[in-house]
């Protein structure tokens, strides 16, 4: 059944679009260490603000473009013509650790000269957009796997628990849901860092971001499930099961929840961008990732600063960008899904 | 569709915002004192509304309550003093006291008042208000920080009351800054803060509560008055109709009719509020500087480069060896232990790296800090102060002999094989400061030091510096300048402000005390030489002894608008210090 | 239509009850209780705090704690904010209003691009104003809405064609009244744009599909065949059946809408509900917090209410029906 439905999304236009831009989004992001020229807590006070330095073709090599700093109260840097320094492929940099296991230390690009270069630019202290950018990505997508992964199984149990037992347990689920999508998010957020952080070390602030969009975000998916258990239910063959005798609990979760699950991927996928934005909004004021660690929203909050915009430094808000090739990807990939899965097929509060 | 005719309908409506000013009342006019101060500049012309934009919330408009610049900045502007201090010519002038005696023995002033003075609801001032001044100020009831910088060694100045327009003070030993410190103290109404001085609910009067609904209780001499504060939005003064200055043609000041202080937290607004020409003056940070001067023409305002500022930026660690009511201590002995060590603060002077700082953070515009006062401060800024010039080599020299170790994870460890790792606390409104801190935790790293970086609400931060003590490091500012006495509670071991470890018994260590002796030494001659000398000396131990690891001072640079006449711009302080005689020709805002 | 509205309060009000339970309970958790840093300020007659305490049970366990908050809080009593020194209630009701305003303007934008450009869209599906829009749509709800409100941000002070925040002039209190309902109209423009940009799109995506399938209807075939213009057809028939569903998701519109405004309000500095709840959260003001964020739902539960009234006038079988 998987395999049927990846063929039917990939023969899709929009399906094969958004399943190559995520995979290629994840691959940047789980290879970021080997992909970045450098780390993302590597500063240079000599070069805030700098733009991104040009590539010029010299002596037959690809070369990153020299530049100089001509005036320094507006941090203008001018590029010094005909120097330039060679561009090294897979050559030895920063050690890293790719997941915190393997290890390695060669890098995609590097130059050998201390001179920087930045792809997309520097940062307020002179840190590299770029690999700010891939490592940022690393946290912005994996709490969105993460997270959607919770919901599903939070979602699942409870909605299918609704939906099949009925009675008290739906009512009792339904009123839950309706309440937690009904009221205003971010204030909640608010509110359940308040009561969280204290009881999260300060390195675990990426649980504790999981752990809060989970706790909201479960009452979505519960309510697509039992919407779908409850016509399921009295399908032809569920009736059957009833009188042969199974029990409850088998039909529920060896019969009706695996037929679900077509159902459950599309609604999971399309709620990925809404922690991936809701880690973003939560980072960007400061309550979500904090430094070192390098978000999305994080830098996107530290590109507040008024001069940024006035003195032009453009690059600073390539984050939204990619938060929002991102989203497309996903809402892409989820809609192509569903149009796959059963195009009828409608989610609540859309 | 009706819809989209109505957008188009609002866009046309919007040209002509800046219309004529309504509701303005005309001001009233009070025959002028017999003892009128004659102001000596140009002539101006009445009229005109100065607007500006303040980056927090007054907590208080009693000036026994206030413990921040907000607030004192907003309690002068209604409040005067005996002696006015010129920010020009940096002498003490006359206020509500046009002359005064000074005994021989240096001790004993005689002050002679203003006659025919009236406070802004028109009951005349007089002796009795500096007297009751001064009992409130010294009442135990009420702890003030007055109270501490108007004593010599802990003991009290005297006054007594030699007729209506006359007061005399005496101090206990020759005090220094005396005129100064005078000018300071904001005179309080007896007639309308004695009873709540009897009930003992002095510093409860002229809170903000009442500053919101009766604002015309919070009686004036000086230039202005408090005619409105909305909290979160604004605060508006009027003219004092019972001010006692006039001009050279009889014209009562201020000549403003209006000073407009429009409250907004975000440093991003009121910087392009200000580029925009919404408001008349503002301090700009200096890698603003560049942008801005491209609308001055266009706005019609100046820029003006006021050199080094007074201010200092610096890093301290938690050195208060107490415990809280649970018994818990405030810092983590082992941690305790680094942050008393002389060699570990030095050495992490020693590796930062402060012209990075002040290239990358404040595009140049600035110098590297060694000691408590920054050249700004010409009278009293000692150059001779141990400097720490950016050298991680002598760094982990230091921290070696100190029994430091770096393993071989390249993190740093004591003796008893701590992991050497602190909390830095800032407060997250200043981008600057944040991109210092960033700073510094990247230089740390090299020696293997883990910073973790703590951005706290401004409020939130002093709280814990000042009341709860529950820090290790943190990083903030102070504005300096001026005369040594000012940084008292900074400097002396029983201080308030003596941020590493305030408020002791007795001197913890005797580089403390000496500075100590050093402080109430200088304060016990006028000789200048010889104060200056003694101040000298306080700034080459604090450089020595980096309680405070000073890192950089920014110039300083203030913006304001060209529409303004009789400006003269001190040396220190504010541009607009003379409010009272600033006017302009053109009326519209 | 009384006894409706009575039902639908009555089945409003235990959600309020409920999302206030839930909040105090979040609030309890955090470390402290809510006066510690009240205690700390030296100008607060201990007098106030010692009745702030006794008023609101900080002593007791957080149930009957909630009891006695609830109370006061059916009394408009909510509190004192140590950090502005003055009662919540006064506050809150300082900042609501602008929130109110924000959230209405934005809705009726989403409402007034949405409506007409859906009906246009699903009129012709798969034309170029359909695919036009349904790639504007996707674009404009992939968009965070902070990142949108710095772009505006960055715009407004790039070209100064439009107030980079707040909502009203620096010389407001001088303005007459007409020039000051233009300023906060002038001020409220970016605002407006960037918090309905998303309710546009969303709105967009739900009527073209309600309006795709009324279009199937056979009472719409029934009414071309009477001979009815395609446009009579499209804005009386279809329209009024195809805004039933709409009118229904108001109510969730709204909550989307405080969210939103919460980081909009913060990054173009419009001093609404949203800016006072996150400033009093990062201060630990908690009965501020606590107060928005009850101010809030019960806008919210108002919403609802609102969206149901307008359902039920439009719509006669949810009046008389379950």
């Amino acid at each position: 059944m998987a395999a049927d439905l990846l063929r039917t999304l990939l023969r899709r236009p929009a399906g094969l679009i958004s399943a190559t831009l995520l995979c290629l989004l994840y691959g940047m992001a789980l290879f970021a260490p080997f992909l970045s020229p450098t780390i993302p807590s590597a500063q240079n006070l000599q070069r805030t603000y700098h733009p991104p330095t040009a590539l010029v073709w010299q002596k037959g090599h690809l070369c990153v473009q020299l530049y100089q700093l001509i005036d320094p109260s507006t941090a203008s840097y001018q590029a010094l013509p005909g120097q330039a320094t060679p561009l090294s492929w897979f050559s030895r940099g920063t050690p890293y650790k790719i997941f915190g296991l393997i290890p390695g230390d060669r890098h995609l690009l590097t130059v050998s000269t201390p001179d920087p270069v930045y792809l997309l630019g520097s940062d307020a202290t002179g840190r590299d957009v770029f690999t700010r950018l891939l490592y940022g990505a690393g946290i912005s997508l994996s709490i969105g796997l993460i997270g959607v992964a919770l919901t599903s199984f939070l979602g699942l149990t409870i909605g299918g628990l609704a939906g099949y037992l009925g009675g008290w347990t739906d009512t009792l689920a339904m009123r839950l849901t309706e309440f937690l999508m009904a009221v205003p998010g971010l204030y909640l957020l608010l509110a359940l860092r308040a009561a969280l952080s204290s009881r999260f070390p300060s390195d675990a602030t990426f649980l504790l971001i999981v752990v809060i969009l989970s706790a909201l975000g479960w009452a979505g998916t519960a309510r697509v499930v039992r919407g779908l258990v409850l016509s399921l239910r009295e399908r032809p063959f569920i009736l059957a099961s009833n009188i042969l005798g199974q029990r409850p609990w088998t039909i529920l979760f060896r019969h009706l929840l695996p037929n679900t699950f077509s159902y459950l991927i599309v609604a999971a996928t399309l709620s990925v961008p809404g922690y991936i934005l809701g880690e973003a909004a939560l980072s960007f004021l400061g309550l979500g990732i904090q430094e070192p660690a390098s978000s999305w929203g994080l830098m996107l909050g530290q590109a507040q600063d008024i001069k940024i915009f006035m003195l032009n430094f453009w690059w600073l808000l390539t984050p939204g960008v990619a938060i929002i090739l991102t989203v497309i990807a996903f809402n892409l990939l989820g809609d192509a899904l569903r149009d796959a899965v059963d195009p009828r097929f409608r989610l609540p509060g859309k | 569709m009706r819809g989209c005719v109505l957008l188009p309908l609002c866009f046309i409506g919007l040209v002509p915002i800046a219309c004529t000013p309504k509701n303005r009342e005309t001001r009233q006019d009070h025959p002028l004192p017999a003892g009128i101060d004659t102001a000596r500049t140009e002539p101006g012309r009445r009229g005109g509304v100065f607007i500006d934009s303040a980056p927090g919330e007054p907590s208080t408009f009693n000036p026994l309550v206030s413990e921040d610049a907000t607030s004192s900045g907003f309690i002068g502007l209604f409040l005067d003093s005996l002696v006015r201090n010129n920010a020009v010519t940096q002498e003490v002038e006359p206020g509500l006291a046009t002359h005064w005696d000074i005994a021989p023995d240096n001790k004993t002033f005689t002050f002679h008042l203003r006659p025919g003075v009236l406070w802004s609801d028109g009951h005349p001032f007089s002796a009795d208000d500096v007297v009751f001044t001064f009992q409130a100020i010294y009442d135990s009831r009420y702890p003030n920080r007055a109270a501490f910088d108007l004593s010599v060694d802990g003991k009290k100045f005297t006054i007594e009351k030699i007729d209506d327009l006359t007061v005399r003070l005496t101090t206990p030993e020759i005090y220094a800054p005396f005129l100064e410190t005078v000018g300071g103290v904001g005179l309080l109404p007896k007639h309308e803060l004695e009873s709540a001085f009897r009930d003992g609910s002095l510093l409860k009067a002229w809170n903000v509560s009442v500053a919101q609904k009766e604002p015309r209780r919070l009686l004036a001499t000086g230039a202005f008055r408090l005619r409105s504060y909305q909290p979160a939005e604004r605060i508006v003064f009027e003219a004092n109709p019972h001010y006692w200055r006039a001009d050279t043609q009889g014209v009562r000041l201020p000549y403003v009719d209006y000073l407009v202080t429009k409250l907004v937290k975000d440093a991003n607004a009121s910087t392009l509020a200000f580029a925009t020409g919404q408001t008349d003056a503002e301090g700009l940070s200096p890698d603003n500087v560049a942008w801005i001067d491209r609308y001055a023409s266009r706005y019609g305002f100046s820029v003006f480069n006021r050199g080094p500022s007074p201010n200092t930026g610096f890093i301290w660690f938690n050195q208060n060896p107490g415990h809280d009511s649970s018994g818990k201590p405030f810092v983590p002995p082992h941690k305790l232990a680094w942050f008393t060590d002389r060699r570990f603060r030095q050495a992490i002077s020693y590796g930062i790296d402060r012209d990075g700082l002040v290239r990358g953070v404040l595009f140049g515009r600035g110098q590297p800090l060694w000691g408590p006062e920054t050249p700004a401060n010409k009278k009293w800024y000692n150059p001779n102060v141990t400097q720490y010039p950016y050298n991680p080599a002598r760094s982990r020299a230091l921290l070696a002999e100190a029994g430091f170790t770096i393993g071989s994870d390249q993190k740093l460890r004591d003796r008893a094989g701590n992991v050497v790792e602190f909390t830095l606390n800032t407060n997250q409104e200043n981008q600057l400061r944040a991109n210092m801190a960033t700073a510094f935790k990247e230089n740390m790293r090299d020696l293997g030091i883990t910073v973790n970086l703590s951005f706290l609400d401004f409020g939130t931060l002093v709280g814990k510096i000042q009341d709860s003590y529950d820090y290790e490091a943190g990083m903030l500012g102070l504005t300096g300048g001026g005369d040594p006495a000012g940084g008292i509670s900074v400097f002396s071991s029983k201080g308030r402000l003596h941020q590493w470890y305030p408020n002791q018994k007795t001197p913890a260590t005797s580089w403390e005390a000496r500075i100590d002796q050093l402080m109430s030494d200088q304060l016990h001659t006028l000789d200048y030489p010889t104060r200056k000398k003694y101040f000298d000396e306080v700034q080459k131990i604090m450089s020595d002894e980096t309680p405070y690891i000073y890192l950089v001072t920014a110039n300083a640079y203030v913006g304001l608008k060209d529409r303004w006449k009789n400006i003269r711009i001190p040396p220190l302080g504010s541009l607009v210090w003379n409010l009272d005689e600033l006017w302009t020709p053109l009326l519209a805002p | 239509m009384t006894s409706f509205i009575l039902r639908r309060l009555a089945a409003l009000l235990p959600m309020l009850l409920a999302v206030t339970l839930l909040v105090f309970a979040l609030m309890s958790l955090a470390p402290g209780d809510f006066l510690t840093p009240v205690k700390a300020q030296r100008d607060i007659n201990p007098a106030l705090i010692a009745e702030l305490q006794k008023s609101f049970g900080l002593d007791r366990p957080w149930y009957q704690q909630y009891a006695l908050w609830l109370g006061n809080v059916l009394h408009l009593d909510f509190g004192y904010s140590w950090t502005y020194k003055v009662p919540v209630a006064q506050l809150i009701a300082q900042r609501a209003p602008a929130t109110i305003l924000l959230s209405i303007t934005s809705l009726l934008l989403a409402w007034i691009l949405a409506i007409p450009l859906a009906v246009l869209a699903a009129a012709r599906p798969g034309g170029w104003i359909d695919r036009l829009t349904s790639a504007a749509a996707y674009l404009a709800l992939a968009i965070p809405e902070f990142f949108l409100a710095l772009l505006a941000v960055w715009m407004a002070a790039r070209t100064g064609w439009f107030p980079i925040g707040g909502l009203t002039s620096l010389d407001y209190d001088f303005l007459s009244p007409s020039s000051q309902f233009l300023d906060i109209a002038y001020h409220l423009i970016l605002p407006t744009l960037v918090l309905g940009l998303g309710g546009v799109a969303g709105t967009l995506r739900v009527l073209r599909a309600n309006v795709l399938d009324v279009l199937q209807a056979e009472y719409i075939t029934a009414a071309r065949a009477k001979g009815l213009t395609e446009r009579v057809v499209l804005f009386r028939h279809v329209l009024r059946n195809a805004l039933n569903p709409l009118l229904s998701t108001i109510g969730y519109a709204f909550a989307g809408l405080l969210s939103g405004s919460l980081l909009v309000e913060n990054v173009m500095n419009y001093p609404g509900l949203g800016r006072l709840v996150y400033e009093a959260f990062i201060r630990e003001d908690q009965f501020v917090v606590l107060g928005s964020v009850v101010v809030g739902c019960s806008l919210l539960i108002v919403g609802n209410l609102i969206s149901d009234l307008a359902l039920a006038w439009s719509d006669p079988r949810v009046r008389y029906g379950r």
